[in-house]
C-alpha cells in the first residue's frame, strides 16, 4: 500500500513525456501509454496483497503515504494516497479497464490524425483517475475529480471539428461544472469545521460529534451534488447522452468505467459522514438515484444511435448504485461499480467494433450484424444479459444485491419501482440487440463491409467478457476466500459491518422473471419489422414524444439559459461595458490623460523655469523646517 | 568693534558688491570683472577665517583659470554681439526667491545655538591639511584627480563637435 | 574676535544673490558666473564650521578643497556645453533651448 502512489505516478510521467515529446517517439508513443497503464496494473497486485494481507488485523482502516504539501504557521495541509477496501475495488477496475481500452484504441484510433493526442489524453485521464481514487484528502480528491472532468472534456470533444462533439464537449463540461461548485462548497464546509482535508481525520472529527448535525446534512448534499454531476444524476444527467459524440473507447472508459462511477465512489468514501448526517441526506441520494433509474430506462426505450442507448444503460446503473448507497448498502454500490465496469466497458467496445466496421451508428440502420460479426456479437450478447441481469452472470449478481438493499428500505415502493426498472431495462437493451444484430439488414451496404475486429481489438473484449462471465460470482464466500479475500464481497466492502451474502429465492425468482419477461417483450415488440414497436408508439404518441425529447430536460435548460442566464449576462454585459470598462477603466484612463494634457504646459521646457522651482520648492521646506523647528 | 571686524566688514562688502555687480551688470564683461572682484575678496575671508592655503588656491583657481575660461566662453560665444536682454523674464519672481531664501537663511543661522566656541578662530595648519588629504582623505582626493580627468575630456568630447560638422 | 554669524550672514547673502543670478540672467555664461558665486558661499560655510566649530576634524576645510578642484572641472565642461549649445542653436542663452519639452 506504500507504493500505490506509483499507480497514478506512472501514467502522469508518461503522459509529461508524450506531451513534450510524443511527436518524435515512434507510433506516437501509444506504446508508452499502454506500458505505463500496464505498469500501473501490475503495481495492482502487490498493493492489492499487501492490503489483503492487513485488512485481517484489528481495526484497520486502511493506509497508505502522505507528504506535507503546504505548510502555514498554524495548519499544513498533507497529500497523500490511501488504500482501503473501497479504494481497491475502484482501483482494480480502473486500471484494468484503463489497459484494455487503451489496447483497443490502438485499433479503434489508428490512422486518426491526433492519435497521439488521443494517447496523451488517455495518459492524463489514467493519472488523474487513480489520483482521484487514491486520494487520502479532500483536496486532492478535488484536483483529480476536475482533472478528469477536464480529460473528459478534451475527449468528448476530440473530434473537435464536428461542431456537435465541440458542443457536447462544452456543455458536458459546464453541466458538471455545476455540481462541482457544490462539491467544493461541500468540501470547504467539512474542512472549516475540521480544520483539515484529510479525509480519515474528518470522520474521526464527525465521529467524535464535531460537526452540527443540520450541518453535516448540508456539508454532505453539497458533496453529493458534485456526485450527482460527475454521475449524470437527474437533473444533471443531460450531459452524459451527448458525450457520446467522443470516440467509443473514451465512452467506454470514462463515461461508463470509471469516470462517471466517481460519484458513487466519492459517496461511498465519504459514506461514514452521510450515515452521521441527517437521514435525509440518504433520502436525497436515494430519491435522486430512483429518478434517474426511472428517467433514463425509459428514455432509452426510444433511442436510437446505439451508443446513446448504452449512455442511457449507463445513467440507469448509476441510478442504481445510488439507490444501493441511499438504502445504505456500500457493498451493492461497490459490487455493482465493479461488476458494471466490466460489462459496460465490454458493451461500449463492442459497440465500438460494430461502429467500426458499419460506420453506421443509428439502429435503424444496423441489423443482422450477427452473421457477419459472430464474436461481436457474443460478446455484446454477454454485455447485453449481463446488463439486464440474467444468471448466472455478474450484473444479475450485483442487481441481486442492490434489490436486496432496496427490500429492505423503508418502502416498497423504491422496490417495486426498482424491479419495474428491471424490466424496462431489459426492453430496451433487447430492442438494442435485436435491431443491431437479428434479422435483415437495414442498411446493406452498411452490412456489406462489416466483419469482427481484428485481434488487437478483440482480446480486449474477450478478457472483458470473461470478467463479464464470472466477476459476479465474487459475491459468494466460497470463490473470495479462495482468492484470499476474507470472504464474499459483503465480507470485504461494507459500510459498518461485514454483510453476509444475501440470497433470497424471491428476490432472485422475482428479478429473473421481470427480466425475462422484458426479454421476451423486447423480442416480440422489435421483431423483423419492428411493427408492433410502431403500432405502440402511434398508440401512446404523447409518450413517445415525451420520451423522445428526453422528458423535455434540454428544453427547460434550454429556455432557463436563454431567459435566465442570458438576461442576467445580458444586465451583467451591460454593467460592465457601461459601468466597469467606460466609466472604471476608461474613465480614470481618460482622466489621466486629460490631466496629464493638463499638465503638460507646466512643462515650459525653459531651464530658468525649472532652476525657479527648485529653488521656490527649497525655500518651502526651509520654512517648513523653521517652522517644525521652533 | 576691533580691528579684524572691521577688515572683515570691508572684504565682506567689497565681496557683496562684487556679486551684485555679476548678477546686476547690464554689460556682460563689467559682470566678468566683478566676479573676479568678488573671488579675490573672497579669498580675503579665507584668510581671515586662517586658511591662507585655500586663499592660495582660490586666487589661482578661480582669479585665475576660472575667470580665464570664462572670458573664453564669452569670446567664443560672441555675447556682446547678442544683445537681447541679460535677463530673463522672470526677473521680479528670482528677485522675491533669492530675498525670501535670504531672510529664511539668515533667520535659520541667528535662530540656531551652535555648539561649541562661536568667538574663536582655531588655526589648521597647512601641515594638517596635507596629512589629512593623504590618509583620511587618500581616496577621495584620488577620485577628485578621476573627475578631473573625466571632465576635461568630456569637455575635449563636447567641444570637438561630432565628425564633419 | 570675529563671530561665527558674521561669516554665515556674509554665506547667506552671497548665495542668495547668486541664485538671483541663475534665476534672472538668461545667458548662459552669466548664470555660470552666479553659479560660481553660489560655490563661494558654500565654500565659506564649510571652512567657517571647520574652524569654529570642529578644528579636530577640519572636514569643512577639505571640503572647501574638493568644491574647488570639482568647480574647476564644472567650469571646463559648462563651457564645452556653452559652446556646442552656441553652434547648434547660434545662441548662449538658455531659455531658448527649450525643445525637450512636450
Amino acid at each position: 500500500m506504500q507504493d500505490a502512489w506509483l499507480m497514478p505516478a506512472i501514467p502522469g510521467a508518461a503522459f509529461v513525456i508524450l506531451l513534450l515529446f510524443g511527436k518524435y517517439l515512434p507510433r506516437k508513443g501509444d506504446w508508452l501509454s499502454i506500458a505505463a497503464m500496464a505498469a500501473s496494473f501490475v503495481i495492482f497486485f502487490p498493493v492489492l496483497a499487501d492490503l489483503l494481507d492487513k485488512v485481517d488485523t484489528e481495526g484497520f482502516t486502511g493506509g497508505g503515504k502522505s507528504w506535507e504539501w503546504i505548510s502555514f504557521d498554524t495548519f499544513t495541509i498533507r497529500l497523500g494516497f490511501f488504500t482501503d477496501q473501497i479504494t481497491i475495488v475502484m482501483l482494480g477496475v480502473v486500471s484494468f479497464v484503463a489497459l484494455m481500452v487503451q489496447v483497443y484504441s490502438v485499433g479503434y484510433m489508428k490512422g486518426d490524425s491526433r492519435y497521439g493526442w488521443y494517447f496523451t489524453c488517455m495518459s492524463l485521464f489514467a493519472a488523474s483517475m487513480l489520483t482521484l481514487v487514491l486520494a487520502d484528502n479532500l483536496l486532492l480528491l478535488y484536483a483529480g475529480w476536475e482533472a478528469v472532468g477536464f480529460c473528459s472534456f478534451l475527449l468528448i470533444g476530440f473530434w473537435w471539428e464536428k461542431r456537435s462533439a465541440a458542443e457536447a464537449a462544452k456543455k458536458a463540461f459546464i453541466t458538471t461544472r455545476i455540481g462541482d461548485v457544490g462539491f467544493l462548497i461541500g468540501i470547504i464546509m467539512l474542512w472549516k469545521q475540521a480544520g483539515t482535508f484529510d479525509i480519515s481525520d474528518i470522520f474521526q472529527f464527525a465521529a467524535a460529534g464535531g460537526y452540527d448535525s443540520t450541518y453535516l446534512t448540508a456539508a454532505v448534499l453539497f458533496l453529493f451534488a458534485g456526485a450527482v454531476g460527475k454521475s449524470g444524476q437527474f437533473p444533471l444527467h443531460v450531459w452524459l447522452p451527448d458525450a457520446m459524440e467522443g470516440p467509443t473507447p473514451v465512452s467506454a472508459l470514462i463515461h461508463a468505467a470509471t469516470m462517471v462511477v466517481a460519484g458513487v465512489y466519492m459517496v461511498a468514501r465519504m459514506f461514514p459522514l452521510f450515515q452521521l448526517a441527517d437521514p435525509v441526506a440518504l433520502d436525497v441520494v436515494l430519491g435522486l438515484g430512483l429518478t434517474t433509474v426511472v428517467l433514463s430506462a425509459t428514455m432509452g426505450l426510444v433511442a436510437t444511435d446505439i451508443k446513446r442507448v448504452i449512455a442511457y444503460s449507463t445513467l440507469n446503473s448509476l441510478g442504481l448504485m445510488f439507490v444501493a448507497l441511499g438504502a445504505g448498502s456500500t457493498t451493492g454500490a461497490m459490487f455493482y461499480l465493479f461488476v458494471h465496469g466490466f460489462f459496460k466497458a465490454l458493451l461500449f467496445l463492442a459497440s465500438g467494433s460494430v461502429i467500426h466496421a458499419t460506420d453506421r451508428q443509428d439502429i435503424n440502420d444496423l441489423g443482422g450484424l450477427a452473421a457477419k460479426m459472430p464474436l461481436t456479437a457474443a460478446v455484446f450478447g454477454i454485455g447485453t444479459l449481463s446488463m439486464i441481469g440474467i444468471v448466472p452472470l455478474s450484473g444479475f449478481w450485483a442487481k441481486d444485491e442492490i434489490l436486496h438493499s432496496a427490500r429492505d428500505a423503508e418502502s416498497a415502493i423504491i422496490y417495486v419501482i426498482v424491479l419495474a426498472s428491471v424490466a424496462v431495462t431489459a426492453l430496451y437493451m433487447t430492442r438494442l440487440y435485436v435491431r443491431t444484430f437479428f434479422f435483415q439488414p437495414r442498411d446493406r451496404q452498411a452490412r456489406e463491409h462489416a466483419h469482427d475486429a481484428p485481434l488487437l481489438m478483440s482480446a480486449p473484449l474477450l478478457l472483458l467478457a470473461a470478467l463479464t462471465l464470472v466477476s459476479g460470482f465474487l459475491v459468494f464466500d466460497g470463490v473470495g476466500e479462495a482468492l484470499g479475500f476474507p470472504g464474499g464481497i459483503g465480507k470485504f466492502v461494507f459500510a459498518e459491518e461485514a454483510e453476509a451474502f444475501k440470497f433470497s429465492w424471491e428476490v432472485a425468482l422475482a428479478s429473473t422473471a421481470v427480466a425475462l419477461g422484458g426479454l421476451l417483450a423486447g423480442f416480440a415488440i422489435w421483431q423483423e419489422d419492428a411493427q408492433p414497436a410502431k403500432r405502440l408508439g402511434e398508440r401512446f404518441r404523447p409518450v413517445y414524444e415525451l420520451l423522445f425529447h428526453r422528458y423535455y430536460v434540454d428544453e427547460v435548460y434550454q429556455w432557463a439559459i436563454n431567459h435566465i442566464v442570458l438576461f442576467a449576462g445580458s444586465v451583467l454585459a451591460w454593467f460592465d461595458r457601461n459601468i466597469v470598462n467606460d466609466t472604471g477603466v476608461d474613465g480614470s484612463a481618460g482622466l489621466t490623460y486629460l490631466s496629464g494634457f493638463q499638465m503638460k504646459f507646466l512643462e515650459t521646457g525653459k531651464l530658468p523655469n525649472y532652476a525657479l522651482a527648485i529653488s521656490l520648492g527649497v525655500i518651502v521646506i526651509a520654512i517648513l523646517f523653521l517652522v517644525l523647528k521652533a | 568693534m576691533t580691528y579684524e571686524e572691521g577688515i572683515f566688514y570691508l572684504v565682506a562688502a567689497i565681496t557683496v558688491i562684487g556679486a551684485l555687480g555679476v548678477v546686476l551688470a547690464r554689460n556682460i564683461v563689467h559682470s566678468a570683472l566683478f566676479l573676479i572682484l568678488s573671488l579675490l575678496a573672497v579669498a580675503g575671508i579665507f584668510i581671515l577665517l586662517a586658511a591662507e592655503f585655500l586663499a592660495i588656491v582660490q586666487v589661482l583657481i578661480y582669479g585665475g583659470a576660472v575667470t580665464i575660461l570664462i572670458l573664453f566662453a564669452m569670446m567664443l560665444t560672441r555675447v556682446r554681439e547678442t544683445p537681447a536682454a541679460v535677463d530673463g523674464p522672470q526677473r521680479p519672481v528670482a528677485a522675491l526667491a533669492a530675498a525670501a531664501f535670504m531672510a529664511t537663511s539668515i533667520l535659520a543661522v541667528v535662530s540656531t545655538e551652535w555648539p561649541g566656541n562661536t568667538e574663536k578662530i582655531n588655526v589648521i595648519s597647512l601641515d594638517q591639511i596635507g596629512r589629512a588629504l593623504f590618509t583620511t582623505w587618500a581616496v577621495p582626493f584620488e577620485i577628485a584627480s578621476l573627475v578631473l580627468i573625466v571632465a576635461l575630456v568630456g569637455a575635449i568630447v563636447l567641444a570637438r563637435g561630432e565628425e564633419g560638422e | 574676535m570675529i563671530p561665527i554669524n558674521d561669516f554665515l550672514v556674509l554665506s547667506a547673502i552671497l548665495f542668495s544673490l547668486g541664485m538671483y543670478g541663475v534665476l534672472a540672467r538668461r545667458s548662459a555664461v552669466l548664470i555660470l558666473m552666479s553659479v560660481e558665486l553660489m560655490l563661494q558661499a558654500v565654500s565659506i560655510n564649510f571652512i567657517t564650521f571647520a574652524v569654529y566649530l570642529s578644528p579636530e576634524q577640519f572636514t569643512g576645510v577639505i571640503f572647501a578643497l574638493f568644491v574647488i578642484t570639482v568647480a574647476a572641472a564644472e567650469v571646463g565642461l559648462a563651457l564645452a556645453i556653452i559652446l556646442r549649445l552656441y553652434r547648434n542653436k547660434q545662441t548662449a542663452n538658455v531659455d531658448e533651448a527649450d525643445i525637450m519639452k512636450w
